[in-house]
């Protein structure tokens, strides 16, 4: 199993947001997290990545049975977790080509692979642009910078094509996209989809999941996974919307 | 991340001064203390021409009436001038004629600091003046820079080669009586760099000038002299180490620019001079006075520094944009981490129509650091068309550190257009966040955020300097995340 | 080392016949400490930072005499200047209140009664640095009138208080105008500023208002300095903010006196506050406007937005002045400062020091200074649009002080400060 977790619960400040998570996730399996704004889908790809503002205060996660909660984030990244942000910051002055070539080596270096070469490297760059669909100019432009909302996108797809991860979280990926553009990402994923490595899609609509075909689509609300199933719980929640999913819930809880 | 990054900034707070050793050579060093008699023993040392001495005198007299700046940012230490000695020259320093009758030790010296000294193994494309305490101790390439009719010597050499170019710029551009510490530099000064480039040329090779404290108890006066004669272009570049001493050492350096019509100088400075312990013990004072003027129309200066060490630099290398459409231009990165304090900033002069000035400085604070910015934009009346542009920012790295801005904005002509930013802001940690999910450390990130942000002047440099500038920032940085 | 003159002179001794009433002790203690600050640093000269390009010694050398003049000004009917504004009008003739004031929720007592007991002990001059500020030590020795306006706790004025103090100057006067501000928590006040002035003689106001302002209460400060050019005003406002407080202040200086030095100190004394300054100077003949500020963040949380414009015509000089200090504690600090200044003459002079002074990482500052003239592409299209020279720059100056003019909140007063605009600039290119 790639990644295992069991019953994870995270606060930020004195709010408990994830209250016990549970998923099981293969390589090769695509799955899809839905659910409301707020129900917590975002944060549960902020605890797995290690950002500092959330404190874990129960539950496990292993990652290739490994305890992925005593990683740093950059360790993380480098035993091939991989986070799609939601908002990809911008870093003047720091060139998208560097940037790549940074984080490409580090992570080589933590397998105690050699640093790859110049020639090796940009050839795994144009590569990598082809097969997503990325043509923006990459070496004389900061990081994201003057990037518009949809090559932001494309550029983190680009960046998990050159990092080549076992797990890929997708955060709200779709949203912000027109449909050429949210085509274009999809396509990219699924040319990178095999059974070595798997992919967790976070997103409020079905709409992406038309392009990016999931094995397994759960309903994260009030910081638990309360329903998953097929595909077709997808479409069932696009039809009748959220609140046929809280009701249960609430009407337990009080 | 808390303890994280103290673990960080503790390791990097013991992080060692890479070039704090000390040379054993054997010195010829003058008696402490500061008199009329020390001035006429270093003039006599160089065998100087009575003008030199008068002019030096003078520069005594000024030195004695001054009084210390008040309006500094930071309480200005009380510098004892009678516990220094004015002039420390390796024995065998006599005169070198060529680089094989240069001390071993001392090319050893240089060597270890990544100077090569002997022709073969130099930099392509670099003459270099090596200063070595009080005097110059070897400049390469100087007969290729002679077929250019280029003079690259020390200054103490141009004395006696070219005493009429000297007498007649020395002094042109920072008089004698221009501030406490010029004062002392026309007292004292023992050595330094001088270039004359003659009409047209263009210099084909970056020169530099590298400058190594490295006796007790000395401080180093040198003084530079660059004049660009019409229609020429040099780029010249400065280097500064010295040794760990418990005891701050005094470096009072004064720099002269003078730019003909249609002459260009690129003025830079990597300052890398020792910046004490992490408790603020010992390391340099560096007070420098360094001015240039576009004497002619269509003259253009250009400063660029990376500003790393010291325990306390002081400086404003400044324009005086005389001629009409003349430019001036400060592009500047200072850090300050430990103790450090660091008021740095320039003066843009508009006088000529049409002058035009760019001013970029990148402070970044680390650790209890003190970084200001203090600069003056002045248009005078017949200053017609003047335009000046500032950007001013600063990095706060950890809460213990200060930024501050004072710029100086005064206007006396309507058609001027003046535009001044400043922004202060912290590493975003959203940013760190980011480059540690793609696998990349926090010190690593943070050097990447850093060179990012100070890309804009480090591009400035010349080439075979800017990598050595990004490697220095990273290394000077390294830590001190927060 | 002090500059003496002989108004320093005359200032010393009239202290001393003066200073045996009786008054409380903590105020005689007061004054007694202040008057030693001002008396060991004189007057400023430009070789204090703070004066550096603002040289009053010209406007010292009258004749001055220390008290108000004795010209009746019973004929005075109305000095109000600002055609259709609602609010309560409050009217100081020499720094007298003359007849009482009804608003409800709000006290307003002269400084004669006020002064005789201890309820003042906490405000007055707690927060100046008398040390630095020789004028504030001068006024806090020797002030005489002037008034408290109090707002009590959770009052809500419904109207403006118009402030209109009115001054004879037959003769050369020198005189401490004083104000204090008490807003107390969950209180709302505005107060407008006005001075009407008869007489032509020199008429020197060393005005100081300190403006406290408690929890949750919000005040709004507005002074309307368009005076006659006999006036040389030096002005120090101390403003003290507790948490969660507003503060907006609004200085607007056109064309008429001589002189004016506007100190603005700001010390924002509790979390999570928001402040904002702005200011307009319009320059003309020789005058001389000096704006100086200086806001303290100390605790964490806490915004302030600083707006100053410039218009300089003629032989006029400007000079603005502004610090902001972050302190250590005052984290996650939003501090934003503007200076934009047109110069329209070749013999106007602008001196600009915006200045960021931060000891605290997690904030964002920001300062930026302009100087620049009539944009020629913007006054071409106005003109290929058939629009006559002189009304093309009214509008690219009435455009220009928008920002700031846009920020008045009461609608009589916005009018007003834009027809002065308007007025001044047509009178400039006749």
């Amino acid at each position: 199993m790639l990644l295992n977790i069991k019953n994870l619960q995270a606060k930020v400040e004195d709010k408990q947001i994830l209250k016990g998570v549970n998923l099981q996730v293969n390589a090769g399996e695509v799955h899809a997290i839905m659910g409301p704004n707020g129900s917590g889908k975002s944060s549960l790809a902020s605890v797995l990545a290690g950002r500092e503002n959330f404190e874990v205060t129960g539950g496990k996660v292993l990652f290739d049975d490994k305890d992925l909660l005593e990683f740093s984030p950059e360790d993380r990244a480098r035993e091939g977790l991989f986070l799609a942000f939601q908002y990809p910051v911008e870093i003047p002055g720091v060139s998208n080509i560097n940037f790549l070539r940074t984080a490409l080596n580090e992570i080589r270096a933590y397998h105690n692979q050699p640093t790859l070469e110049s020639k090796e490297f940009l050839r795994l760059t144009r590569e990598n642009q082809k097969l997503v669909e990325f043509d923006a100019k990459l070496t004389n432009r900061s990081l994201n910078e003057g990037f518009s909302g949809g090559e932001k996108k494309r550029n983190e797809i680009f960046q998990l094509a050159m990092l080549n991860p076992k797990l890929s979280i997708l955060d709200e990926t779709d949203s912000g996209l027109d449909i050429d553009a949210l085509r274009i990402v999809a396509n990219g994923v699924n040319k990178l989809r095999s059974d070595k490595n798997a992919f967790i899609v976070i997103t409020h609509y079905q709409r992406l999941l038309d392009y990016i075909v999931p094995d397994f689509v759960h309903v994260l609300y009030d910081g638990r996974i309360v329903k998953s199933g097929t595909r077709e719980l997808a479409l069932e929640l696009e039809e009748k919307g959220y609140d046929w999913i809280k009701e249960p819930v609430t009407s337990a809880s009080i | 991340m808390a303890n994280k990054s103290d673990d960080i900034l503790e390791e990097y707070s013991s992080k060692e001064y890479e070039y704090g050793f000390v040379t054993n050579i054997e010195m010829e060093i003058a008696p402490k203390g500061l008199s009329e008699e020390t001035i006429h023993y270093i003039s006599a040392k160089k065998q100087e021409p009575q003008w030199l001495l008068d002019w030096r005198l003078k520069g005594y007299h000024s030195f004695l009436k001054a009084e210390d700046p008040h309006w500094q940012n930071f309480d200005l230490p009380k510098v004892d001038f009678q516990g220094i000695s004015y002039y420390a020259a390796p024995k065998s320093s006599a005169k070198f004629k060529s680089i094989d009758e240069v001390d071993p030790e001392l090319i050893a010296t240089f060597e270890k600091l990544g100077i090569p000294l002997s022709e073969q193994k130099i930099l392509a494309g670099v003459a270099v003046d090596a200063v070595f305490d009080s005097v110059s101790v070897a400049t390469t390439f100087k007969a290729t820079l002679k077929e250019h009719g280029i003079i690259f010597s020390s200054i103490s050499e141009a004395v006696k080669e070219h005493p009429e170019l000297v007498q007649k710029y020395l002094g042109s551009v920072v008089p004698h009586s221009d501030n406490i510490y010029a004062s002392l530099n026309s007292a004292v000064f023992s050595d330094g760099s001088f270039v004359y480039i003659p009409k047209g040329v263009r210099c084909p090779m970056e020169l530099s000038t590298y400058f190594r404290i490295n006796t007790e108890n000395t401080g180093q006066f040198e003084r530079t002299l660059i004049i660009a004669d019409e229609g020429s272009y040099v780029s010249y570049l400065e280097g500064c180490t010295a040794p760990k001493r418990d005891e701050n050492q005094l470096h009072a350096a004064v720099v002269e620019l003078i730019a003909m019509e249609n002459a260009e100088i690129k003025y830079s400075t990597v300052q890398n001079w020792y910046p004490g312990d992490k408790e603020g013990n010992g390391g340099i004072y560096n007070f420098v006075t360094k001015r240039g003027v576009c004497r002619g129309a269509n003259a253009k200066i250009s400063w660029t520094q990376v500003e790393t060490g010291s325990a306390i630099t002081w400086k404003y290398p400044s324009v005086i944009l005389q001629g009409d459409n003349s430019s001036g231009e400060f592009y500047s990165v200072a850090v300050t981490k430990g103790k450090q304090i660091a008021d740095t900033g320039t003066k843009m002069h508009h006088i000529g129509k049409n002058t035009k000035s760019r001013i970029i400085s990148k402070g970044i604070s680390a650790g209890e650091g003190q970084n200001s910015y203090r600069g003056l934009v002045q248009v005078g009346t017949r200053a017609d068309n003047a335009r000046n542009f500032t950007q001013c920012d600063s990095l706060l790295i950890g809460d213990r550190c200060g930024a501050h801005t004072f710029p100086y904005i005064e206007s006396k002509n309507s058609t001027a257009t003046i535009e001044h930013e400043a922004t202060t802001s912290k590493i975003g940690e959203d940013q760190i966040f980011y480059l540690n999910q793609r696998g990349i450390d926090t010190e690593k990130a943070v050097a990447l955020i850093v060179n990012g942000y100070a890309k804009e002047v480090l591009n400035q440099l010349p080439m075979e300097f800017a990598v050595e500038a990004q490697k220095l920032l990273s290394i000077s940085l390294e830590g001190s995340v927060g | 080392m002090i500059t003496t003159t002989s108004l320093y002179d005359q200032l010393i001794s009239f202290y001393n016949n003066n200073s045996a009433g009786d008054e409380q002790p903590w105020l005689k203690d007061l004054r007694a400490r202040a008057f030693d600050a001002f008396s060991t640093q004189g007057f400023p000269t430009t070789k204090n930072e703070d004066w550096r390009f603002t040289n009053i010694s010209a406007y010292l050398k009258e004749n001055y005499s220390l008290l108000p003049g004795s010209v009746s000004l019973q004929n005075v009917k109305s000095a109000n200047a600002i055609p259709s504004f609602d609010g309560y009008e409050i009217v100081l003739k020499n720094g007298m209140l003359n007849e009482d004031v009804n608003i409800e929720g709000v006290k307003v007592t002269p400084f004669r009664t006020a002064l005789q007991d201890d309820h003042l002990k906490l405000y007055l001059s707690k927060f100046i640095p008398l040390q630095k500020n020789p004028f504030a030590a001068l006024n806090t020795a020797l002030f005489q009138n002037g008034i408290v306006i109090e707002a009590e706790k959770n009052a809500i004025v419904d109207k403006p208080i118009h402030l209109i103090h009115v001054y004879n100057a037959e003769d050369p006067v020198f005189i401490h105008p004083r104000l204090l501000v008490i807003a107390n928590r969950n209180s709302k006040l505005q107060v407008v500023e006005s001075v009407f002035v008869t007489g032509e003689s020199p008429l020197f106001l060393n005005n100081v208002t300190e403006c406290y302002i408690a929890e949750n209460a919000q005040v709004d400060k507005y002074y309307l300095q368009a005076f006659s050019p006999n006036i040389r005003l030096v002005n120090f406002t101390q403003c003290v903010q507790s948490s969660n407080s507003l503060y907006n202040n609004y200085t607007y200086t056109i064309p008429g006196a001589n002189l004016v030095r506007n100190n603005l100190h700001l010390d924002l004394n509790g979390t999570n506050t928001e402040s904002h300054l702005y200011g307009l100077y319009l320059t003309g003949s020789n005058q001389l406007v000096d704006n100086h500020t200086s806001v303290h963040h100390l605790f964490p949380n806490c915004m302030s937005n600083e707006l100053y414009k410039g218009v300089l015509m003629d032989s006029s000089r400007a000079v603005f002045n502004g610090k902001i200090f972050v302190h250590q504690d005052a984290q996650k600090t939003n501090a934003f400062q503007q200076n934009n200044n047109m110069l329209l003459s070749n013999k106007a002079v602008i001196d600009s020091k915006p200045q960021l002074e931060i000891f605290a990482d997690d904030v964002k500052c920001s300062h930026g200074s302009t100087v620049g003239s009539f944009n020629n592409e913007a006054l071409f299209y106005l003109k290929s649009r058939g629009i006559g020279e002189k009304a093309a720059r009214n509008l690219l100056v009435n455009a220009f002080a928008f920002d700031v003019t846009n920020k008045i909140q009461i609608p009589a007063v916005r009018k007003y400060i834009e027809k002065l605009i308007t007025q001044k600039m047509s009178e400039a290119y006749d």
